[in-house]
């Protein structure tokens, strides 16, 4: 029997965050699979599509979490450490925001052209320099046929 | 492990948690590039699995209404042995169950994107 994921002392139900982190880190894959020339198949691009949404909703419902703490005045307690702290918080949804925008568009073939590729390449890259995560898409065999 | 090959491969995913089954759909259908069936509770997927164009594998999380994973897995099993059922859960005691009633995996809860591809990997082409 295959046994995956955690051991037996952390399993435990999934959580909203556990969501996002794992749909988001499946957007940073889809991202790469597409820079990497995996070919994009009926389905696939549903899913992109899907998974994209849900990425750009729940990073929204952060930043807007995130802008009524500021309004409700907890921030003018805090530190300057605390208020950088939430500026690269709110620079990394917005990050995602743009990778969820981006992922859409290359699914629906609209992220055509050198720039907007360097632009989604950059964006990537400032994302997994703050969420670190490391997955080689060429060790999975399935991405590259559609 | 015998494997099924990618053309043809049928997937159902079966969890009570709309965000764990969605995220699971999703991250299969993005993998085998087909589309993937989804089901809320244990008796409406039964009802699907019982009829000929049942789907090659089925991930079923244990703690599922209607009929729970066990009970979909032993149903699923005696009606096509060749079949694969993989079970999903948070309690860690389901482990050693499921290896015992023959499930062909156990994915322990959170279940990651990793996770699934691997699964992808051991059971289609």
């Amino acid at each position: 029997m295959l046994r995956t994921g955690p051991s037996s002392g952390e399993i435990r139900n999934m959580s909203g965050e556990d969501i996002f982190s794992s749909r988001l880190k499946l957007l940073i894959i889809m991202a790469k699979a597409y820079l990497t020339g995996c070919p994009i198949g009926k389905y696939r691009k549903q899913a992109i599509i899907e998974n994209s949404r849900c990425v750009f909703y729940h990073s929204l419902q952060l930043v807007n979490k995130m802008a009524s703490s500021k309004d409700q005045g907890l921030k003018v307690q805090a530190c300057t450490v605390f208020a950088d702290d939430m500026h690269e918080e709110h620079i990394f949804y917005q990050r995602t925001l743009l990778l969820a925008v981006m992922a859409k568009a290359l699914a629906q073939g609209r992220l055509k052209g050198y720039f907007r590729e360097k632009a989604l390449k950059e964006n990537l890259n400032r994302i997994r320099e703050a969420f670190i995560f490391n997955f080689n898409v060429k060790d999975v065999k399935c991405l590259k046929v559609a | 492990m015998s494997q099924v090959s990618i053309q043809n491969v049928k997937i159902a995913v079966v969890d009570g948690d709309l965000l764990v089954r969605d995220f699971v759909s999703t991250v299969l259908m993005y993998c085998v590039n087909r589309d993937v069936l989804s089901f809320d509770n244990g008796m409406a997927a039964w009802r699907y699995l019982e009829g000929a164009d049942s789907p090659d594998i089925i991930i079923s999380e244990v703690d599922v209404s209607g009929l729970n994973g066990f009970e979909l897995l032993a149903r699923f099993k005696e009606k096509h042995p060749a079949k694969k059922c993989l079970l999903m859960s948070s309690n860690p005691d389901d482990e050693k169950i499921a290896r015992d009633s023959g499930a062909d995996a156990f994915l322990a809860k959170p279940v990651s994107v990793t996770d699934l591809f691997r699964v992808v990997e051991a059971f289609v082409v």
